[in-house]
Protein backbone atom coordinates (compact mmCIF):
# COMPACT_ATOMS: atom_id res chain seq x y z
CA UNK A 1 0.00 0.00 0.00
CA UNK A 2 1.21 3.50 -0.82
CA UNK A 3 2.13 5.84 2.02
CA UNK A 4 0.09 8.60 0.39
CA UNK A 5 -3.54 9.11 1.35
CA UNK A 6 -5.82 11.40 -0.60
CA UNK A 7 -8.49 12.72 1.75
CA UNK A 8 -11.65 14.05 0.14
CA UNK A 9 -14.30 15.74 2.26
CA UNK A 10 -17.67 15.25 0.61
CA UNK A 11 -20.89 17.17 1.10
CA UNK A 12 -23.80 17.14 -1.33
CA UNK A 13 -21.81 16.53 -4.49
CA UNK A 14 -23.71 13.58 -5.99
CA UNK A 15 -23.37 14.94 -9.53
CA UNK A 16 -19.59 15.18 -9.69
CA UNK A 17 -18.08 12.93 -7.00
CA UNK A 18 -18.02 9.79 -9.15
CA UNK A 19 -16.22 11.57 -11.96
CA UNK A 20 -13.70 13.13 -9.55
CA UNK A 21 -12.98 9.78 -7.92
CA UNK A 22 -12.73 7.86 -11.19
CA UNK A 23 -10.18 10.34 -12.48
CA UNK A 24 -8.21 10.08 -9.24
CA UNK A 25 -8.36 6.28 -9.23
CA UNK A 26 -7.11 6.21 -12.79
CA UNK A 27 -4.26 8.68 -12.30
CA UNK A 28 -3.25 7.62 -8.77
CA UNK A 29 -3.94 3.89 -8.72
CA UNK A 30 -1.55 3.14 -5.85
CA UNK A 31 -2.63 5.85 -3.43
CA UNK A 32 -5.10 5.32 -0.62
CA UNK A 33 -8.27 7.29 -1.35
CA UNK A 34 -10.32 8.23 1.69
CA UNK A 35 -13.70 9.86 1.18
CA UNK A 36 -15.39 11.36 4.22
CA UNK A 37 -19.05 12.03 3.58
CA UNK A 38 -20.02 14.84 5.92
CA UNK A 39 -23.64 13.89 6.41
CA UNK A 40 -24.72 14.64 2.84
CA UNK A 41 -28.44 14.98 2.29
CA UNK A 42 -28.29 13.73 -1.29
CA UNK A 43 -26.98 10.49 -2.78
CA UNK A 44 -23.30 11.43 -2.48
CA UNK A 45 -22.41 8.63 -0.07
CA UNK A 46 -23.55 5.91 -2.47
CA UNK A 47 -22.17 7.67 -5.53
CA UNK A 48 -18.74 7.76 -3.88
CA UNK A 49 -18.58 3.99 -3.54
CA UNK A 50 -16.02 3.17 -6.20
CA UNK A 51 -13.86 0.02 -5.96
CA UNK A 52 -10.78 0.60 -3.82
CA UNK A 53 -12.07 3.73 -2.12
CA UNK A 54 -12.25 3.89 1.68
CA UNK A 55 -15.60 5.37 2.57
CA UNK A 56 -16.42 7.04 5.88
CA UNK A 57 -19.55 8.83 6.90
CA UNK A 58 -20.35 11.47 9.49
CA UNK A 59 -23.85 10.71 10.73
CA UNK A 60 -24.50 14.43 11.09
CA UNK A 61 -23.02 17.35 9.18
CA UNK A 62 -20.07 18.82 11.07
CA UNK A 63 -18.28 20.88 8.45
CA UNK A 64 -15.36 20.56 6.09
CA UNK A 65 -12.71 21.00 8.77
CA UNK A 66 -14.12 18.11 10.78
CA UNK A 67 -14.35 15.90 7.69
CA UNK A 68 -10.70 16.60 6.86
CA UNK A 69 -9.58 15.72 10.37
CA UNK A 70 -11.57 12.47 10.31
CA UNK A 71 -9.82 11.61 7.04
CA UNK A 72 -6.41 12.49 8.48
CA UNK A 73 -7.08 10.34 11.57
CA UNK A 74 -8.07 7.43 9.35
CA UNK A 75 -5.05 7.89 7.09
CA UNK A 76 -2.78 7.69 10.12
CA UNK A 77 -4.61 4.57 11.24
CA UNK A 78 -3.88 2.99 7.87
CA UNK A 79 -0.22 3.90 8.32
CA UNK A 80 0.01 6.62 5.67
CA UNK A 81 2.79 9.17 6.04
CA UNK A 82 1.53 11.83 3.68
CA UNK A 83 -1.96 13.24 3.35
CA UNK A 84 -3.21 15.14 0.33
CA UNK A 85 -6.43 17.08 0.83
CA UNK A 86 -8.47 17.31 -2.32
CA UNK A 87 -11.83 18.88 -3.16
CA UNK A 88 -14.72 16.68 -4.21
CA UNK A 89 -16.16 19.01 -6.84
CA UNK A 90 -13.52 18.31 -9.47
CA UNK A 91 -11.81 21.69 -9.41
CA UNK A 92 -8.39 20.22 -8.60
CA UNK A 93 -6.21 18.21 -10.98
CA UNK A 94 -4.93 14.78 -10.02
CA UNK A 95 -1.85 15.44 -12.16
CA UNK A 96 -0.66 18.06 -9.67
CA UNK A 97 -0.45 15.60 -6.76
CA UNK A 98 2.85 14.00 -7.78
CA UNK A 99 4.73 17.32 -7.66
CA UNK A 100 3.37 18.03 -4.18
CA UNK A 101 4.32 14.61 -2.81
CA UNK A 102 7.74 14.90 -4.41
CA UNK A 103 8.51 17.96 -2.24
CA UNK A 104 7.50 16.07 0.92
CA UNK A 105 9.50 12.96 -0.03
CA UNK A 106 12.62 15.03 -0.64
CA UNK A 107 11.98 16.61 2.77
CA UNK A 108 12.12 20.09 1.31
CA UNK A 109 8.99 21.10 3.22
CA UNK A 110 6.50 19.69 5.74
CA UNK A 111 3.43 21.08 4.06
CA UNK A 112 2.81 22.03 0.45
CA UNK A 113 -0.02 24.38 -0.36
CA UNK A 114 -1.59 24.96 -3.71
CA UNK A 115 -1.84 28.48 -5.02
CA UNK A 116 -4.16 29.24 -7.87
CA UNK A 117 -2.34 32.53 -8.38
CA UNK A 118 0.99 30.89 -9.07
CA UNK A 119 -0.58 28.39 -11.40
CA UNK A 120 -3.24 28.26 -13.98
CA UNK A 121 -6.64 29.22 -12.72
CA UNK A 122 -9.19 28.66 -15.41
CA UNK A 123 -12.08 31.13 -15.53
CA UNK A 124 -11.41 32.68 -12.13
CA UNK A 125 -13.98 35.44 -11.60
CA UNK A 126 -12.33 38.87 -11.18
CA UNK A 127 -14.19 39.71 -7.98
CA UNK A 128 -13.24 36.40 -6.41
CA UNK A 129 -9.62 36.92 -7.44
CA UNK A 130 -9.34 40.24 -5.62
CA UNK A 131 -11.26 38.94 -2.66
CA UNK A 132 -8.87 36.00 -2.23
CA UNK A 133 -5.91 38.38 -2.48
CA UNK A 134 -7.35 40.48 0.34
CA UNK A 135 -7.96 37.31 2.37
CA UNK A 136 -4.27 36.44 1.95
CA UNK A 137 -3.24 39.85 3.25
CA UNK A 138 -5.57 39.56 6.27
CA UNK A 139 -4.15 36.12 6.99
CA UNK A 140 -0.60 37.43 6.75
CA UNK A 141 -1.50 40.13 9.23
CA UNK A 142 -3.10 37.62 11.65
CA UNK A 143 -0.46 34.87 11.48
CA UNK A 144 2.63 36.31 9.83
CA UNK A 145 2.72 33.48 7.27
CA UNK A 146 3.26 34.72 3.74
CA UNK A 147 0.98 32.98 1.28
CA UNK A 148 -0.62 34.04 -1.97
CA UNK A 149 -3.69 31.83 -1.67
CA UNK A 150 -5.10 30.95 1.73
CA UNK A 151 -8.41 29.28 1.08
CA UNK A 152 -7.44 26.52 -1.25
CA UNK A 153 -8.47 22.97 -0.44
CA UNK A 154 -5.49 21.35 -2.14
CA UNK A 155 -2.59 20.64 0.22
CA UNK A 156 -0.07 17.92 0.96
CA UNK A 157 0.94 17.39 4.57
CA UNK A 158 3.57 15.22 6.22
CA UNK A 159 1.31 13.93 8.99
CA UNK A 160 3.74 11.29 10.25
CA UNK A 161 6.21 13.99 11.26
CA UNK A 162 3.57 16.15 12.96
CA UNK A 163 1.28 14.14 15.21
CA UNK A 164 0.05 17.43 16.70
CA UNK A 165 -1.32 18.59 13.38
CA UNK A 166 -4.97 18.42 14.41
CA UNK A 167 -7.76 20.57 12.95
CA UNK A 168 -10.22 21.62 15.64
CA UNK A 169 -12.21 24.21 13.68
CA UNK A 170 -15.06 22.18 12.26
CA UNK A 171 -16.30 24.56 9.63
CA UNK A 172 -14.65 26.65 6.94
CA UNK A 173 -12.30 28.52 9.24
CA UNK A 174 -10.13 25.39 9.32
CA UNK A 175 -8.20 26.89 6.38
CA UNK A 176 -7.07 29.73 8.62
CA UNK A 177 -6.42 27.26 11.41
CA UNK A 178 -4.08 25.26 9.17
CA UNK A 179 -2.03 28.40 8.57
CA UNK A 180 -2.04 28.98 12.30
CA UNK A 181 -0.84 25.40 12.82
CA UNK A 182 2.01 25.94 10.35
CA UNK A 183 3.19 28.79 12.52
CA UNK A 184 2.62 27.08 15.86
CA UNK A 185 4.24 23.77 14.92
CA UNK A 186 7.03 25.57 13.09
CA UNK A 187 6.37 23.65 9.88
CA UNK A 188 8.36 24.35 6.75
CA UNK A 189 5.88 25.39 4.10
CA UNK A 190 6.04 25.93 0.40
CA UNK A 191 3.49 27.11 -2.13
CA UNK A 192 3.27 25.40 -5.48
CA UNK A 193 1.27 26.30 -8.52
CA UNK A 194 -1.70 24.16 -9.36
CA UNK A 195 -4.49 24.21 -11.83
CA UNK A 196 -7.98 25.08 -10.66
CA UNK A 197 -10.82 24.37 -13.00
CA UNK A 198 -13.65 26.76 -12.39
CA UNK A 199 -16.57 25.06 -14.02
CA UNK A 200 -20.06 26.51 -13.93
CA UNK A 201 -20.85 23.79 -11.42
CA UNK A 202 -18.10 24.66 -8.94
CA UNK A 203 -18.80 28.37 -9.28
CA UNK A 204 -22.42 27.88 -8.42
CA UNK A 205 -21.57 25.67 -5.45
CA UNK A 206 -18.51 27.48 -4.11
CA UNK A 207 -18.08 29.67 -1.06
CA UNK A 208 -20.13 32.81 -1.12
CA UNK A 209 -17.87 35.73 -0.48
CA UNK A 210 -20.06 37.09 2.28
CA UNK A 211 -19.34 33.88 4.13
CA UNK A 212 -15.71 34.89 4.44
CA UNK A 213 -16.70 37.45 7.05
CA UNK A 214 -18.18 34.61 9.10
CA UNK A 215 -14.97 32.69 8.59
CA UNK A 216 -12.86 35.51 10.02
CA UNK A 217 -15.16 35.91 13.04
CA UNK A 218 -15.19 32.14 13.60
CA UNK A 219 -11.41 32.02 13.41
CA UNK A 220 -10.88 34.85 15.89
CA UNK A 221 -13.46 33.46 18.34
CA UNK A 222 -11.97 30.01 17.93
CA UNK A 223 -8.57 31.37 18.86
CA UNK A 224 -10.00 33.16 21.87
CA UNK A 225 -11.90 30.15 23.21
CA UNK A 226 -9.77 27.04 23.06
CA UNK B 1 -43.64 52.50 41.00
CA UNK B 2 -44.57 49.35 42.85
CA UNK B 3 -45.99 47.84 39.69
CA UNK B 4 -42.84 48.54 37.67
CA UNK B 5 -40.69 47.12 40.46
CA UNK B 6 -42.76 43.96 40.62
CA UNK B 7 -42.67 43.59 36.85
CA UNK B 8 -38.89 44.02 36.72
CA UNK B 9 -38.31 41.55 39.53
CA UNK B 10 -40.68 39.02 37.93
CA UNK B 11 -38.86 39.25 34.58
CA UNK B 12 -35.50 39.01 36.32
CA UNK B 13 -36.63 35.98 38.32
CA UNK B 14 -37.97 34.21 35.23
CA UNK B 15 -34.69 34.81 33.38
CA UNK B 16 -32.72 33.70 36.44
CA UNK B 17 -34.73 30.49 36.79
CA UNK B 18 -34.53 29.73 33.08
CA UNK B 19 -30.77 30.14 33.08
CA UNK B 20 -30.05 28.17 36.23
CA UNK B 21 -32.51 25.36 35.57
CA UNK B 22 -31.85 24.80 31.89
CA UNK B 23 -28.06 24.87 31.82
CA UNK B 24 -25.36 23.10 33.67
CA UNK B 25 -23.02 25.63 35.21
CA UNK B 26 -19.94 25.32 37.33
CA UNK B 27 -20.26 26.39 40.97
CA UNK B 28 -18.40 29.67 40.51
CA UNK B 29 -20.57 30.53 37.52
CA UNK B 30 -23.69 29.74 39.51
CA UNK B 31 -22.48 31.89 42.39
CA UNK B 32 -21.80 34.72 39.97
CA UNK B 33 -25.30 34.48 38.51
CA UNK B 34 -26.88 34.38 41.99
CA UNK B 35 -24.78 37.40 43.00
CA UNK B 36 -25.86 39.33 39.91
CA UNK B 37 -29.50 38.41 40.43
CA UNK B 38 -29.35 39.39 44.10
CA UNK B 39 -27.64 42.69 43.36
CA UNK B 40 -30.07 43.70 40.63
CA UNK B 41 -33.12 42.76 42.74
CA UNK B 42 -31.71 44.72 45.67
CA UNK B 43 -31.15 47.79 43.53
CA UNK B 44 -34.65 47.56 42.06
CA UNK B 45 -36.14 47.36 45.56
CA UNK B 46 -33.98 50.13 47.03
CA UNK B 47 -33.18 52.61 44.28
CA UNK B 48 -31.93 55.19 46.77
CA UNK B 49 -29.10 52.88 47.82
CA UNK B 50 -28.39 52.27 44.16
CA UNK B 51 -28.06 56.02 43.71
CA UNK B 52 -25.48 56.20 46.48
CA UNK B 53 -23.49 53.27 45.14
CA UNK B 54 -23.66 54.79 41.66
CA UNK B 55 -22.25 58.01 43.02
CA UNK B 56 -19.19 56.15 44.33
CA UNK B 57 -18.53 54.91 40.79
CA UNK B 58 -19.08 58.37 39.34
CA UNK B 59 -22.40 57.45 37.72
CA UNK B 60 -25.23 59.92 38.15
CA UNK B 61 -28.25 57.69 38.71
CA UNK B 62 -28.69 54.30 40.34
CA UNK B 63 -30.88 53.11 37.48
CA UNK B 64 -27.98 53.75 35.07
CA UNK B 65 -25.78 51.61 37.30
CA UNK B 66 -28.36 48.80 37.15
CA UNK B 67 -28.37 48.96 33.35
CA UNK B 68 -24.57 48.89 33.19
CA UNK B 69 -24.35 45.92 35.52
CA UNK B 70 -27.09 44.11 33.57
CA UNK B 71 -25.24 44.63 30.28
CA UNK B 72 -21.99 43.42 31.81
CA UNK B 73 -23.66 40.30 33.20
CA UNK B 74 -25.42 39.53 29.92
CA UNK B 75 -22.21 39.97 27.95
CA UNK B 76 -20.35 37.67 30.28
CA UNK B 77 -23.14 35.14 30.17
CA UNK B 78 -23.12 35.03 26.39
CA UNK B 79 -19.38 34.36 26.42
CA UNK B 80 -19.86 31.54 28.93
CA UNK B 81 -22.68 30.08 26.83
CA UNK B 82 -20.58 30.32 23.66
CA UNK B 83 -17.76 28.47 25.38
CA UNK B 84 -20.20 25.76 26.48
CA UNK B 85 -21.56 25.39 22.95
CA UNK B 86 -17.97 24.93 21.78
CA UNK B 87 -17.35 22.26 24.42
CA UNK B 88 -20.48 20.38 23.33
CA UNK B 89 -19.53 20.74 19.68
CA UNK B 90 -16.17 19.18 20.43
CA UNK B 91 -17.82 16.25 22.19
CA UNK B 92 -20.24 15.69 19.29
CA UNK B 93 -17.37 15.88 16.81
CA UNK B 94 -15.49 13.19 18.69
CA UNK B 95 -18.53 10.90 18.81
CA UNK B 96 -19.38 11.40 15.12
CA UNK B 97 -15.72 10.92 14.11
CA UNK B 98 -15.35 7.72 16.13
CA UNK B 99 -18.54 6.29 14.62
CA UNK B 100 -17.33 7.23 11.11
CA UNK B 101 -14.01 5.45 11.66
CA UNK B 102 -15.65 2.44 13.29
CA UNK B 103 -18.09 2.01 10.40
CA UNK B 104 -15.56 2.74 7.66
CA UNK B 105 -15.56 0.40 4.71
CA UNK B 106 -13.58 -0.31 1.60
CA UNK B 107 -15.75 -0.35 -1.49
CA UNK B 108 -15.41 -3.44 -3.64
Amino acid sequence: MSDVAIVIPLYNEEKVIRQTLEELRQKRPDDVIIVVDDGSKDNSYFEACIPGVYLLRHIVNLGQGAALQTGIDYAKKLGCKYVVTFDSDGQHCADDIEGFIEVLRKDEADIVLCSRFLGKAENIPTLKKYFLRIAAIVERFLTGIKLTDVHNGFRAINVAKFPDFVITQNRMSHASEIIDLIKRLDMRYVEKPCTIRYSNYSLAKGQSMMNSINIIIEFILGKAIK
Amino acid sequence: MIFIKLLLITILTIIFLLITLSSRFRTYQRLFIIFGYGLLTFFILFPSIADKVAEIFGIERGSDLVVYIAIAILALLSVVLYAQVKIHERAITKIVRDIAIMKSRKCE
